[in-house]
């Protein structure tokens, strides 16, 4: 067979070269060039030519990657958000008015004939714009720049900038810079083509250097009747309507409200009674920045803290149009909103509704709730049968277009509840039927009808045991509760390890007694307990604008005890009652079996070990977990991958997705969850992978680096950022707004108690109310230290201790700043004054603000021209906040001086420095220096003279020495706070605000004078010139002194021994003869006198020797006589020895 | 019993939570008064162990004015500013130190300083949590909140038991800018069972007959049982006699339950049984267990604390039964803080299956979620 196949040898198959046919196969194989890209055409062009330069390229993108990253922020931005705060700021005749009008026209085509206050108005399908205009006082400048999302900083191009524009820039800086758009007016009084263009291009480049070059700068050309050119207008408005912005620190850690509407609602009769009675004021304004918590104190700018006394929410006056697909604005959805102005239809109060018939759409209907609210309120109005009749009666739609329900129904439904736990209102209805024994509620007739509507909080109770509450109380075994019972039976013993949640058992001593007893009743107890977790919780919590009095309530209760009558009420609210007294002194233990030990389940027995079985990783898993499944699971959804694909190329979609997997928090199919979850994870990955990939396309071939971390930290904000928007979707309004507060973009009213009548009335709607929110412990005032430098425009430095309002938070305060500087030691050092161009710290007393917030410092905000001419530019000083303390340390130098009293060898005794023993306690052990420098130390004190003290020194030192002590006295900060309250003042003089002057200024109003320092004084020197006595050397020292430096006797110390000295100097002396006559008898006396002296001299002499001799010759013979005399001794000794020997 | 509110001024009523409210107005920085301090009682007033607390808090703080009244019934108390550092504290021996070490842990993030306390008494007693277990179950904890742990330490130096104490422990707490949100749905399985068991001036076969008792009830469930016994000696063992046992509970998923039991205090009479007692304490782990939840039932509240004290961000957590003490807390946080608590009572779908295939019932589940109010370390310094 082999060889035949050898033999059977075919031609095989050879392609055709050339023909039709050919070409083809060619056409076919040939890559299409023209789509690729230059590197795939030409892949050695692009190869890696030399290592060095690849790593520098690497080197430098990731430079340039890595200079552009953020830190990434959790957007808060809500799904609603806030309209934008637009403010106008400019000097005074610079065309802030005629632009905001012009806005106003543009966007909603309608005139406003005054501008006054916040306008807030509906710009496009997604955004809402509030125009302010900012007037010329540095107070509303401040206050603008905190709560101002853009601004429009207008100048006139005709002067240039001015000074304000450039402390409006500054004061930005120090607050969150918001966006800032620069425009150039009056650019027509420029008639100069040249001139014109080179203002512009100075103006822009000095408007680039102040906020970041590539600013936009709008120019407006010129006004044509009185207006803007229509042209330009609208492309300022566009700019505006698609501006993005970035969150700032200070707003996303603060609620804060820009009111655009207030009320008095203090009563007629107590203003007619006291004008100056203090007022009830309602405040109006959209939330914005974070969710504004209701008790939570604020401060009002210009006014000071306040803590509001009720918070509620209100339609929104200025609503977005509705989510209907359409491309425009329809014209009746261009709303405007500006109270202050007159403007805008319907006013919605809490409880009352206003309506302006001059406005654009006086017929406007009203809305949905509050139509179902008056039906509400009518209904409770004219009822007239009892609440279980009502209830028995009422019905309700689970599902709109379903079946009405009613209670006697509920029985049936218990499948519902169990199927769709939801959204059902069922539970409701089993609570609401058997309400009347549950008198601790507390619940009002009107709230239950509420409740009925609004789908409050227990569409999340547990539907467990509200099932066994209904069952009880109908008597029935229902299917769902018979093992319950049986469980509880088995287990009666042991009381309350059941899941339930036992809180309100707290029997004390009690508790041993009959426990079969006391189990059932705690597990009747529980059922009217349990009902809802967090009515358990939190008891009858008020919810969303419903707030009413605790009294009110608990009058409520007691009429209905009275009403009812029964026992059973009775006897549950003094159960409770005695409990509650019960656990005022218990002790505290954070047991979970708090003080009573309950005897527990017996886990070991097979029967219970079920239960826990599943809990350990060697039980059985849940689908979800199961490794085998999700194998499963995953070959699964790679099936359908194709799907997958399609679906996330669409980014509205994916977004909807993340939306719609939220509500499922209770379902009961969960097995196919997982699958849901799981794929749209991986979904969002593909496409994070897919969108980094679209995003830089360029770089998919060359070497990239690793930017996990930084994408990490994004993927998480981004998920933080969906739940914070997804996981209060679908609660109940009311309740949303307890747990997370009045969330930015709500329409709230403010009302405060007891403001300052001024408020009222001297308010000037041109200033604007800022409301801003305080954080926990932001409301305390303590000892602030901050970082500060003096601005390099102010003309003075500043000097500790004089007065300086500040700008720190929302607040504007004046207070008494300590100067220093930080030693090396961690020490703060006084300074009297800022030192100039580098910073300082500095301490004041004042409100606690975090860490890292910005001020800035002004000496007066009074808008005196003169002062302001003479000042220049008003910002003093600009800083932030390091620390808080409740106390500070700061010390200045502190030199003790004292002079010797007494001195020994290294020990004197020194006085003046101290003037009492205790003062020198205190100091023992101290340090002390000489001026000379001869360093010491303090020892103890000394009784006589009082505060002085020995002192050892390393030397002796001299009476004429001044002994130092050097030492740190502590500077104590003033405790002076005021804060600016100019919104108080009489219009008109808002901007005079006079704080705590200087001392410099009250001297100078005053004319003091202080007297002069006269150690300061310039008077003559007279300085006589020093003698100094010769050096003198003992004469022990000179003995060991080698020659060269001992002293020569003859120069020196002896002059006279010199004959021609001697002689030199002499005056000749001539006596007269009677002098003469004695000179030479005194001679022939002297020369007497010496000869006997000589005669007697030598005679002694003769007389010595002689008697020298003498003693000699006597000494001998004495020597003499001792010899014989011991020779004698001796031999009579040595007889005598002789007689003895024998004797021996 | 709500707090009555005088101009910013919290008024409380009786001794119960006594240690809650301190805490709290420590941290919201409001002053609060707590008044008829068990005024009918024989012995009226505040107890040694509660002025101890005031002592310790004042020792952590700068500028805290405590004013007690004559008879000690009622308190005024503001706060400071916390200051931390080196603290140390010679704890009441009415209580254990875990009634103080809770606090310190509570407060310790938000401290100017890191904290370092010494703190001295009883370490294991019955009214309180013992040391051990705030190490096994609370800093893993808050190591979930600082996520990086530089320098949690809590170091048990000695071990004393009630009634003379002479047990010491080292904490040592880093400072915080603020906490991080907490997302904690997921609690996983238990896979392993640790466990100490110490014997103070007793025999050491107690300890050894504690741990065999204890290990035979847990080996039902899994076999990854370690239970080490902590013989102590001289000084380390305190000044009275006893022993005890906790055990921890470790999941997949870094949760840690613990329990814990003692014998009864010298001199009270009773005697127990070391197998009774590590029976005891393997039960209460297991009903630990049972209730499961994503922390242990003691420190519930400290999960709702730190949550709270967040940033404006969404946590959301899945405990197990909320306990009295947390019930309190929750009450108190919305007094203080303003922040309230979504709860929901919540059963996983596998449970409910398996609810229906073998009639097993496990403890209802309750989801905590809320909005963190940005809570910031004032206290702290930048440079």
């Amino acid at each position: 067979m082999a060889d035949e196949s050898a033999f059977d040898k075919k031609k095989s198959h050879r392609a055709k070269q050339a023909g039709r046919k050919a070409e083809k196969k060619k056409n076919k194989n040939k890559i299409d060039q023209s789509n690729l890209s230059a590197r795939q055409r030409n892949p050695k062009a692009f190869a890696i030519q030399s290592a060095v330069r690849a790593e520098r390229q690497f080197r430098r993108r990731e430079d340039v990657i890595s200079k552009k990253q953020h830190i990434p922020q959790v957007d808060k931005t809500p799904l609603e958000p806030p309209p934008i705060v637009v403010a106008i700021v400019g000097p005074p005749r610079v065309g802030k008015t005629t632009l905001i009008n012009n806005l106003i026209r543009s966007f909603i085509k309608t005139n406003v004939t005054s501008t006054n206050g916040p306008i807030t108005i509906v710009t496009s399908k997604k955004r809402r714009i509030t125009l302010i205009e900012c007037n010329n006082d540095v107070n509303s400048m401040i206050d603008i720049a905190k709560c101002a999302d853009l601004v429009l900083l207008l100048c006139d191009a005709s002067f240039g900038f001015e000074m304000e524009i450039f402390e409006f820039l500054n004061i930005c800086q120090v607050h969150g810079m918001p966006k800032i758009m620069g425009v150039l007016t009056h650019l027509d009084m420029i008639k100069n083509a040249k001139t014109l263009k080179t203002t512009k291009k100075t103006l822009k480049h000095r408007f680039w250097t102040e906020v970041y070059s590539g600013a936009k700068l709008f120019y407006l050309s010129g006004i044509v009747h009185g207006e803007y050119l229509r042209n330009e207008i609208k492309n300022l408005s566009r700019f505006i309507s698609v501006m993005k912005f970035r969150p700032l620190s200070w707003r996303m850690t603060h609620a804060y409200v820009l009111a655009d509407r207030l009320e008095d609602i203090t009563s007629q009769e107590l203003i007619r009674k006291d004008p100056k009675v203090n007022r009830d004021v309602v405040l109006y304004g959209y939330v914005r920045g974070v969710p504004l918590m209701k008790d939570s104190s604020v401060h009002i700018a210009g006014v000071g803290d306040m803590k509001i006394s009720e918070l509620s929410y209100l339609p929104d006056p200025c609503p977005l149009p509705s989510n209907e697909k359409k491309r425009h604005l329809m014209e009746r959805e261009r709303q405007i909103y500006a109270p202050f102005s007159g403007v805008g239809g319907i006013v919605y109060d809490k409880d009352a509704v206003y309506i302006e018939l001059q406005g654009s759409h006086s017929h406007k209907k009203e809305d949905e709730e509050t139509n179902e609210k008056k039906t509400l309120l009518k209904n409770v109005v004219e009822t007239k049968e009892t609440v279980d009749e009502q209830m028995q009666e009422s019905g309700f739609k689970l599902f709109s277009g379903g079946a009405v329900i009613y209670p006697d129904m509920v029985k049936d439904d218990e499948y519902l509840q169990q199927n769709k736990k939801a959204d059902s209102d069922d539970s409701d209805s089993g609570e609401e039927n058997e309400s009347d024994s549950d008198n601790d509620s507390g619940i009002d007739q009107s709230e239950k009808d509420d409740k009925k509507n609004k789908v409050p909080w227990d569409n999340n109770s547990d539907g467990e045991s509200d099932a066994e509450d209904d069952g009880n109380e109908e008597g029935s075994g229902d299917e769902e509760i018979i093992p319950r019972d049986n469980d509880m039976s088995a287990d009666e013993g042991d009381t309350d390890t059941d899941e339930e949640i036992q809180t309100e058992e707290d029997f004390g001593s009690k508790w041993k007694e009959k426990l079969g007893e006391k189990a059932t009743e705690a597990y009747l107890e529980r059922q009217k307990t349990s009902k809802n977790i967090m009515k358990l919780v939190y008891g009858e919590f008020e919810i969303g604008n419903k707030t009413k009095g605790k009294k009110a309530e608990e009058s409520d209760e007691e009429e209905d005890q009275e009403l009812g009558g029964l026992f059973k009420k009775v006897t549950d609210t003094q159960k409770k009652k005695h409990k509650e007294k019960e656990r005022l002194d218990l002790e505290e233990c954070t047991f979970f079996y708090a003080l009573d030990k309950p005897n527990l389940r017996d886990w070991t027995s097979e029967t219970n070990k079920q239960f826990l079985i599943n809990n350990f990783v060697t039980g059985k898993r849940s689908a979800d977990e199961d490794a085998s499944e999700l194998l499963k699971l995953d070959d699964a959804s790679d099936g359908d991958d194709e799907e997958v694909y399609g679906d996330f190329e669409d980014l509205e979609t994916g977004e909807k997705h993340v939306a719609e997997k939220t509500p499922q928090e209770t379902g009961g199919k969960r097995k196919a969850e997982p699958t849901k979850s799981e794929i749209l994870d991986k979904k969002m990955k593909l496409k994070a992978k897919f969108d980094s990939e679209y995003d830089n396309p360029d770089d998919g071939h060359r070497i990239k680096g690793d930017h996990s971390y930084y994408e990490n930290l994004k993927a998480e904000a981004l998920k933080q950022s969906e739940l914070n928007k997804s996981v209060f979707e679908n609660l109940d309004n009311g309740l949303r707004i307890e747990v997370e507060g009045f969330r930015p973009g709500l329409y709230v009213r403010m009302l405060f108690k007891n403001m300052n009548s001024e408020f009222v009335t001297n308010f000037d709607p041109s200033y604007p109310i800022l409301i801003g929110a305080l954080n926990m412990a932001e409301q305390n005032i303590g000892f602030v230290s901050c970082k500060v430098k003096k601005h390099r425009w102010y003309k003075k430095i500043l000097k500790t201790n004089d007065p300086l309002i500040i700008s720190l938070g929302w607040r504007r305060f004046q207070t008494l700043p300590i100067y220093s500087k930080i030693e090396d030691d961690l020490k703060c050092r006084y300074l009297k004054y800022t030192p100039e161009h580098v910073t300082c710290n500095m301490h004041f007393y004042g409100p606690m603000t975090p860490q890292n917030t910005g001020f800035l410092a002004l000496q007066s905000v009074n808008n005196n021209t003169n002062e302001i001419k003479q000042v220049g530019f008003r910002i003093a000083a600009t800083g932030s906040v390091n620390e808080i303390n409740k106390s500070t340390q700061i010390v200045k130098k502190l030199k003790l001086v004292g002079t010797p009293l007494k001195i020994y060898k290294k020990t004197a005794f020194i006085k003046d420095m101290f003037t009492t023993t205790l003062e020198v306690a205190k100091f023992e052990g101290a340090r002390i220096k000489t001026v000379s420098g001869i360093r010491g130390q303090i020892k103890k004190a000394l009784n006589k003279p009082e505060g002085a003290f020995r002192a050892t020194f390393e030397d002796k030192i001299l009476m004429s020495d001044i002994i130092f002590c050097r030492t740190w006295f502590k500077v104590d900060v003033t405790k002076f706070y005021a804060p600016v309250v100019n919104m108080l003042l009489p219009v008109g003089a808002k901007n005079a605000w006079q704080g705590m002057k200087t001392k410099g200024q009250l001297k100078r109003e005053k004319n003091i004078k202080n007297d002069a320092n006269t150690d300061s004084m310039y008077t003559e020197v007279n300085r006589a010139p020093k003698v100094f006595k010769p050096l003198l050397i003992p004469k022990n020292l000179q003995k060991g002194l080698p020659y060269r430096f001992k002293p020569k006797t003859k120069t020196i110390t002896l002059p006279g021994k010199n004959n021609k000295d001697r002689f030199e100097n002499r005056i000749a002396v001539v006596k007269n003869p009677e002098e003469q006559k004695v000179s030479s008898v005194m001679k022939m006396l002297k020369t007497n006198y010496e000869k006997k002296k000589e005669v007697q001299k030598e005679a002694t002499a003769q007389r010595l020797e002689k008697h020298k001799k003498q003693m000699e010759l006597e000494e001998w013979r004495k020597l003499k006589r001792q010899k014989e005399l011991k020779k004698k001794i001796c031999r009579h000794l040595s007889k005598m020895g002789n007689k003895k020997k024998p004797q021996m | 019993m709500p707090a009555t509110i005088h101009n910013d001024l919290l008024v409380y009523k009786g001794s119960n939570f006594f240690r809650q409210r301190l805490l709290l107005a420590t941290l919201s920085g409001r002053a609060i008064k707590i008044e008829d301090i068990r005024s009918t009682h024989d012995d009226p007033g505040l107890r040694e162990y509660e002025v101890s607390l005031i002592r310790l808090l004042d020792k952590v703080t700068n500028g805290t004015r405590v004013e007690l009244s004559q008879t000690g019934t009622s308190v005024y108390y503001q706060p400071g500013i916390l200051v931390g550092g080196q603290v140390t504290h010679n704890c009441s021996t009415q209580r254990g130190i875990g009634y103080y070490l809770e606090i310190l842990l509570a407060l310790g993030p938000f401290c100017k300083e890191p904290m370092n306390a010494v703190l001295q008494g009883v370490t294991h007693s019955a009214l309180d949590v013992s040391v051990d277990k705030i190490k096994a179950a609370a800093l893993p904890l808050l190591l979930k909140f600082i996520l990086v742990d530089d320098g949690l330490e809590l170091k048990v130096v000695r071990r004393g038991a009630p009634p003379l104490g002479g047990g010491e422990v080292v904490f040592k707490c880093p400072v915080r800018r603020h906490l991080r949100p907490l997302q904690w749905t997921k609690w996983g399985r238990v896979k392993r069972i640790r466990g100490v068991v110490y014997a103070l001036r007793v025999s050491p076969t107690m300890a050894n007959r504690v741990v065999d008792a204890a290990k035979g009830v847990m080996l039902n469930f899994i076999p990854d049982v370690y239970i080490n016994t902590d013989q102590c000696r001289g000084s380390n063992a305190g000044k009275s006699p006893g022993f005890g046992v906790s055990l921890v509970a470790e999941t997949d998923d870094k949760t840690f339950y613990c329990a814990e039991a003692k014998s009864t205090d010298a001199g009270a009479g009773e005697i127990t049984l070391p197998e009774d007692l590590g029976r005891e304490c393997a039960q209460r782990l297991l009903d630990e267990i049972y209730r499961g939840g994503a922390v242990d039932s003691c420190f519930q509240w400290l999960l709702a604390l730190w949550m709270a004290l967040g940033q404006k961000d969404v946590s959301e957590c899945i405990v197990g039964p909320l306990s009295d003490y947390t019930i309190t807390f929750l009450q108190h946080l919305k007094e203080f803080f303003g922040v309230m608590f979504k709860l929901e009572v919540q059963r996983s779908a596998s449970d409910d299956e398996d609810s229906d295939d073998e009639g097993v019932t496990p403890a209802s589940k309750i989801k905590m979620t809320c909005v963190g109010i940005g809570y910031v370390n004032i206290s702290k310094r930048t440079l």
